[in-house]
């Protein structure tokens, strides 16, 4: 049984009674990529050849871009914490969300108790071995996408706590981290300044999860952008 | 104001198995312990606002419950319960304190514990607010207080196998190998992801920079 | 694709029986889909209650993997009839830090607790045996966070005896203020915190107020926000500036109004006092026997204060009474603590007015070796007594340096005033001991 393949692609490897081998790497030969370099494109019948880059080229570069730009817009100005204030630094992350220093105006107001309605996991606190597998069963059970903010030394690097036989050296050596934000607590203004970087990730959707469909690499700049 | 600055020299030295004479607020609970307690305790010490004895680990309950019960000393409160380890050779110590609203010093009370058999009696029969004082003895220094209900750890993992304040409990060499390390620390460089790094350098030379 | 492959158990009747299931003993034609939801009730095995994905997300929690090793472990985790443990998890909205507690609940009434801690155990006392003695106050600050001025007034407290002088009185003088300044935001908060456990959202908005400007204060005068490092060996690291005294005048002229504003919502509000009033009652004797302190022991009528128990000093020359309540519920030690706020207010008031002149610390050089012998010194903290036990011997780092933490020894309160409540009430009397988790795991 023949299946028509686009030009470009290798033959499906067929057995010799006529049924499809099931093998891992046949599954993978069948898989169509577009080569971006070829002329035969599909899109190019369109007037609309993809960019070296990835992504898209001429009027289809608008549309999708400016909706992704939107979405990450809306994304990034309505990320909801997780209420994980281990220690010292959930005083100063409780302190920003409060009137003096507010957090609500960034969107980050509603602190969910739920991981699965969460996008940011603050660690506000010294990570201990012993808090280290709910911690990370917390980062396990948010959807994706998310991001994880390292607030405070503890979390950074262990902090003041160096040599401590029941502190994790630093949060990023059981899960992956975007932001860190230093400081012992950090003050409320570096914790917003914390978010800001973290705006700029979202933004640009990157960020480190297992199962996030890459699009391709997202372009840093368009015409026009002035940021 | 040279008088402020200078070590005050009215404090006794806290030296080791001096006896000192007891100053004047401590002198009724000094003479109390003897009449009454005297073949219990030993090792007297005083200091402006501390009376101290030892107390073998077999008459402990009963000298605590005379502390407690009798009007005349009428120590109703233990503040706190402490463990002390000595040294390698060293026994350990389990040094409770107590107040009393009728004098006016704390009582300190030591009560020895051998190393190599670390076994005492609970005194969650006298106060129950001493249980998780014992946990936490149990926990960090392997104390183990016969009669107590709920001798198991407080602050480390129940399968955690090690005392952590004795002295001779030290950290691994190389903090790599211990619990603490996580999954990719920066002392194993073959757990490091390398391919974090491909995105601030390809975005390098970018307007906008790799942020 | 994956096809879930469904157990025997949960396949259709075949269909000869389901001829005859239609036509039962009742007589009436039943439904083949409520067939299969009969059918999906009873589970693959007793005591499974599905092997469908969606039913993963709550577990019950299962008792230890190990066999209960103690007998207070095995009354816990021993389920009679319709009684489930309900794990209130390391992570959970109320703001205690990170504490487990394991419910043993029949239905919504609380049977039995086992509070496990450790969570944020950071091996502090042993840490503080490789430090130097100033060194220390950096690693204390952390334990009790919330009152981190009275952290470090202990050891400093301590190290004096053990080094053998006195701080200069003008230190003791600042040492009071800061001290206060820390209670009253302290309190402030946990007015805020148990409102916040009860599900009011405003007073910890109005308790965050406060507190930032006190900590605003507290920054002028150590640098820092939260964890001070403001007190040394012999004194205080710096002495009152203009910065700070304006702040002080400016926040003392609205506090009052501050915390008014707080009480207003709390103190009358008919839904708090019928959540907090006759909840958690702890009588005296008991609060004695377990060893809670503080206005957790002066709500339940016991006049015990270290300021006057054991007192050091300034506070032998200042004026304040000890405050008691009656009742030792849930709304007695909310009272109490607001009688304390405004005692401690009343008390910088003194000690602003009657401030000496002089220098703020002690001539003690940088690392100090004091004498081996031992000390013990206690302060009062807004949980209770918070005492530290130091020998030294003759070195430059302290041979043992253990603090008595008096949330720690609160918290044991608890499962003695749970069983027989619901378990929204649970988080309510938690609160209303205000344990803080950096001191009880240490």
């Amino acid at each position: 049984m023949a299946v028509e393949q686009p030009k470009g692609a290798k033959p499906i490897p067929v057995s010799k009674d006529d049924t499809p081998t099931t093998t891992a790497l046949a599954r993978a030969e069948a898989i169509v990529i577009p080569d971006p370099t070829s002329e035969d494109d599909l899109l190019s019948e369109f007037g609309m050849e993809t960019h070296p880059r990835g992504g898209f080229h001429g009027l289809l570069e608008v549309i999708p871009t400016r909706a992704d730009y939107i979405l990450d817009l809306i994304r990034a100005n309505s990320l909801w914490p997780l209420l994980s204030g281990l220690s010292c630094c959930a005083i100063e992350m409780m302190s920003t969300a409060t009137p003096m220093n507010d957090m609500d105006r960034f969107g980050m107001f509603p602190m969910r108790a739920s991981p699965r309605q969460a996008d940011v996991l603050i660690v506000a606190g010294t990570l201990t071995t012993k808090m280290a597998g709910p911690l990370v069963r917390l980062w396990a059970q948010m959807p994706e996408p998310k991001w994880c903010v390292a607030m405070g030394t503890c979390t950074t690097s262990g902090g003041r706590f160096k040599r401590s036989y029941s502190v994790v050296q630093g949060v990023d050596r059981v899960m992956p981290v975007d932001v860190y934000v230093p400081g012992c607590p950090p003050r409320p203004e570096g914790l917003i300044y914390g978010m800001m970087k973290l705006h700029e990730l979202v933004k640009q959707r990157r960020g480190q999860w297992d199962t996030f469909v890459d699009r391709g690499p997202e372009l840093r700049s368009w015409e026009g952008d002035v940021r | 104001m040279g008088h402020l600055c200078r070590p005050w020299t009215g404090a006794p030295f806290l030296g080791r198995g001096r006896p000192l004479t007891a100053p004047a607020a401590a002198g009724p609970l000094v003479r109390l312990l003897g009449d009454k307690l005297g073949d219990a305790t030993s090792h007297l010490w005083t200091d402006e606002d501390t009376v101290e004895v030892q107390v073998p680990g077999d008459r402990i309950v009963e000298t605590l419950r005379t502390l407690r019960d009798d009007p005349e000393f009428a120590f109703f409160f233990q503040a706190d319960a402490a463990a002390v380890d000595y040294g390698v050779g060293e026994h350990f110590e389990v040094v409770y304190h107590l107040h009393s609203d009728r004098h006016p010093t704390w009582l300190r009370i030591r009560v020895p514990v051998d190393r190599q058999t670390p076994v005492t009696q609970t005194v969650t029969g006298l106060w129950e607010g001493a249980m998780f004082h014992e946990r936490e003895m149990y926990d960090m220094m392997g104390i183990v207080f016969e009669g107590n209900r709920d001798l198991r750890r407080i602050y480390m993992s129940p399968d955690y196998r090690s005392f952590p304040q004795r002295k001779d409990f030290l950290l691994p060499d190389d903090a790599a190998d211990s619990p603490a390390a996580g999954n990719m620390p920066l002392e194993r460089p073959e757990t490091w992801d390398l391919t974090r790094l491909e995105d601030a350098a390809a975005h390098r030379d970018e307007p906008g920079g790799p942020v | 694709m994956t096809t879930t492959k469904k157990p025997a158990s949960r396949r259709r009747a075949p269909p000869e029986d389901e001829a005859a299931l239609r036509a039962t003993a009742e007589g009436r034609i039943r439904d083949p889909l409520e067939l299969e939801e009969a059918a999906a009730l009873d589970g693959p095995e007793p005591g499974v209650v599905s092997t469908r994905p969606e039913f993963y997300g709550f577990d019950i929690v299962p008792p230890p993997d190990r066999p209960p090793q103690t007998e207070r472990e095995r009354e816990v985790y021993t389920l009679g009839d319709g009684e489930m443990l309900v794990n209130m998890g390391p992570q959970h909205p109320s703001t205690h830090g990170v504490m487990r507690i394991v419910l043993k609940v029949r239905g919504e009434v609380v049977i039995d607790l086992d509070p496990v801690l450790g969570y944020l155990h950071r091996g502090i006392e042993k840490l503080c045996e490789n430090a130097t003695y100033t060194t220390v106050m950096t690693y204390v600050d952390p334990m009790d966070y919330m009152s981190a001025m009275h952290n470090e007034h202990a050891p400093a407290l301590a190290f004096e005896k053990l080094y053998g002088i006195k701080a200069p009185r003008r230190a003791e003088y600042i040492r009071a203020l800061v001290v206060e300044l820390n209670r009253v935001f302290s309190h402030g908060l946990m007015m805020g915190f148990l409102a916040l456990d009860l599900g009011g959202l405003t007073p910890i908005l109005y308790g965050f107020i406060n507190r930032d400007q006190v900590v605003d204060l507290l920054s002028a005068i150590s640098g820092q926000r939260m964890l001070f490092n403001f007190f040394r060996v012999g004194g205080v690291n710096f002495d009152v500036n203009d910065e700070f005294l304006s702040r002080l005048g400016t926040w003392r002229a609205g506090v009052l109004d501050t915390i008014e504003m707080n009480e207003k919502l709390l103190t009358e509000n008919e839904i708090f006092g019928a959540r907090t009033k006759g909840m958690g009652v702890l009588t005296g004797q008991q609060a004695i026997d377990l060893g809670v302190t503080g206005p957790n022991l002066r709500a339940s009528g016991v006049p015990f204060d270290v300021r006057k128990a054991h007192p050091y000093p300034p506070y032998p020359e200042l004026e304040f009474d000890v405050i008691t309540q009656q009742g030792g519920d849930t709304y007695a030690r909310y009272m109490q603590r607001v009688a304390e706020l405004k005692q401690s207010i009343h008390l910088i008031d003194q000690i602003v007015d009657r401030m000496p002149h002089g220098p703020v610390q002690a001539q003690v050089p940088g690392i100090i070796r004091p004498k081996p012998g031992r000390a013990y010194a206690a302060v009062e903290s807004p949980r209770g007594l918070y005492s530290v036990y130091a020998i030294s011997d003759g070195g430059p780092n302290p041979y043992r340096f253990r603090m008595r933490d008096p949330s720690f020894i609160s918290l044991q309160a608890v499962p003695k005033l749970m069983p027989g409540r619901l378990v929204a009430d649970t988080m309510a009397v938690m609160a209303s001991f205000d344990p803080v988790m950096g001191g009880v795991d240490k």
